[in-house]
């Protein structure tokens, strides 16, 4: 009976954490389906009636389509060509037959420059963007994430593909089994589940990136999510009620995707803080 | 299965590493390399990028006299410093508190985790809310409680502005710093704890003499990503004051960018000597943590 009283104890400071943790937000998704008249006539009421059209308004009359859109090419092309790029060099990196003179010294300088603070090539990276017509593009940004994502990438997964037996490699290679068949049809299936968790870890890193895209894109049309918030703050600051529709906008594709693959994020999330 | 001498898979080491030793060298090492040099030189981006030599002016201005980026440093880390000692132990009594066996420990799980996948902006501009000063949830609940004295403009003044980011942060990695040491805890094996309980040793004692000498990896881990991580500290400064009040809250990552795009200087040099500065910092700071901390693990396991 004690024991069952002091588990009920327990939940007390839970629930006080619960709501400082989940409070901001429940608010913040409460003035998403209120307009900004009801919000300023009481801040914490609730959404009677909602106003779903509000949703609509942001994605049609203030260019959440358009962000979005932009964010959703450069997360998914990044997350693609690095998930690409990083397994391939994850593989090579892992496996006794790719050693070469310099292999494990060129890893070694990869795998430090997860420390690199972004501000040592912030700079230099805009004027070399310039110089290549990459500044104000997509492309740009993209190949920009790419590379900064790659190391954690390639460390990870590295880590993955040491783990495989030999013998597996070997009787493949017995099977008549090439280097490129053996990575695309033995050894990439098999790392999936640690495929999946860096698809996450980018797939987030990328959608919510903020400095490089505030220094490399200027122009309004290309602004990815986390970028015109920003600038929809100074904008339509008194706007509140449809810049909490905007945020949910800019967040719910995560969400909810998160609700469904709970495991799968929380995985995703601390694999470079567990190995790191 | 040994390969003969001197015959590698020259062609598909190419394939695998071709594409990340280009990318890596342009994207990475050259714009490094540039930053160095930029660091040497004044660099106009009003008259088309023009260098002019000035060898290590840029680092004896910054290191003797000037006051922002002193600020801005003392800020950062002031920050990377306070952030671990209040995320961490916090996450760990959360975490320890789940492991209790509290009913729905799932559910509060995902709920505490959510703020660390948001973006910056999103969170700084919920944050703006919460700070309010006529109806914000901060003031909100201290006029509720009878501390209303207290209520105040919690941005707006150089003393509470960056403790005010820094609980921000707390909100957003606490959840991800306890996701992680549940994990490390239901990791223990059972055995260890039950040899405890045996033993006689109460709840106190298997939590504070065994459970957190065995998370000690775990949390040195998460103390030095929490540090580094705040000492690049960035988008929440911009988004949420610009590092006013006063320079109250200004970062190093911050004082970089602003000097090079909103200074009428239009230098690049300089903001990169101050970059070149920040990276020997943080660089040997992170390799001395991980050494010492680590070391010391060593000796005790």
């Amino acid at each position: 009976m004690s024991r069952r009283r002091a588990r009920l104890l327990l939940l007390l400071p839970v629930l006080a954490y619960t709501a400082f943790s989940a409070g901001p937000y429940l608010w913040t998704a409460l003035m998403s389906l209120r307009t900004t008249d009801e919000i300023y006539r009481s801040h914490y009421g609730l959404p009677i009636p909602a106003h779903w059209a509000k949703y609509a308004t942001a994605w049609n009359e203030f260019g959440y389509a358009t962000y979005f859109k932009n964010s959703t090419i450069v997360a998914v092309a990044s997350v693609l060509i690095v998930t690409l790029i990083g397994s391939m060099a994850g593989f090579a990196f892992a496996r006794r037959r790719y050693r070469f003179p310099l292999r494990e010294p060129l890893f070694l300088l990869i795998f430090l420059s997860i420390m690199f603070p972004p501000q040592i090539m912030l700079l230099s990276l805009f004027q070399i963007l310039v110089q290549y017509r990459l500044f104000n593009s997509l492309t740009g940004l993209t190949l920009v994430y790419v590379v900064t994502e790659l190391p954690l990438t390639i460390y990870l997964l590295r880590a993955f593909f040491a783990q495989i037996p030999t013998e597996l490699e070997e009787a493949a290679r017995i099977d008549g089994c090439g280097d490129w068949a053996m990575f695309w049809r033995v050894m990439f299936p098999m790392a999936l589940p640690a495929v999946a968790t860096t698809v996450i870890l980018n797939f987030i890193y990328f959608w919510n990136e903020f400095l490089y895209a505030v220094v490399f894109i200027t122009q309004q049309k290309i602004r990815t999510l986390p970028l015109a918030i920003q600038f929809l703050v100074s904008d339509q600051y008194q706007d509140i009620g449809m810049l909490a529709t905007g945020l949910m906008i800019a967040t719910l594709p995560v969400l909810v995707l998160y609700l469904f693959l709970s495991e799968w994020f929380v995985k995703g999330m601390t694999a470079g803080a567990i190995k790191g | 299965m040994r390969r003969p001498r001197g015959r590698r898979p020259w062609g598909a080491i190419a394939v695998f590493l071709g594409p990340t030793v280009v990318l890596y060298a342009a994207f990475t090492i050259y714009p490094v390399l540039v930053t160095f040099y930029n660091s040497l030189h004044t660099l106009r981006m009003d008259l088309g990028m023009l260098y002019e030599y000035v060898g290590l002016e840029h680092f004896r201005e910054i290191l003797a006299s000037d006051d922002v980026f002193w600020k801005a440093a003392r800020n950062s880390l002031v920050w990377a410093v306070v952030a671990p000692i209040v995320d961490i132990p916090l996450a760990l009594v959360l975490a320890l508190t789940l492991h209790a066996r509290v009913p729905f420990a799932r559910f509060f799980r995902t709920v505490w985790f959510t703020p660390v996948l948001m973006s910056y902006p999103v969170v700084g501009v919920i944050w703006l809310w919460v700070y309010n000063y006529d109806w914000g949830i901060a003031n909100l609940v201290l006029r509720a409680v009878g501390l209303g004295a207290y209520a105040q403009a919690w941005l707006a003044s150089p003393t509470t502005a960056l403790p005010a980011l820094i609980l921000v942060t707390t909100w957003m990695f606490a959840g991800f710093n306890m996701v992680v040491l549940l994990a490390a805890i239901h990791a223990i094996p059972a055995d260890y704890l039950e040899a405890a309980t045996v033993d006689g040793a109460g709840p106190w004692h298997r939590t504070l003499r065994i459970m957190i000498p065995l998370l000690r990896p775990t949390i040195v881990n998460l103390a030095i990503l929490d540090f580094i991580g705040k000492m690049k500290q960035f988008a929440l400064v911009w988004v949420m004051t610009r590092g006013g009040p006063m320079w109250g809250t200004e970062t190093v990552a911050t004082y970089v960018v602003k000097r090079a795009f909103e200074w009428k200087t239009l230098d690049l040099g300089y903001p990169s000597a101050i970059a070149v500065i920040w990276f020997v910092i943080i660089f040997g700071l992170s390799l001395l943590l991980t050494r010492v901390l680590q070391r010391r693990e060593a000796l005790e396991f």
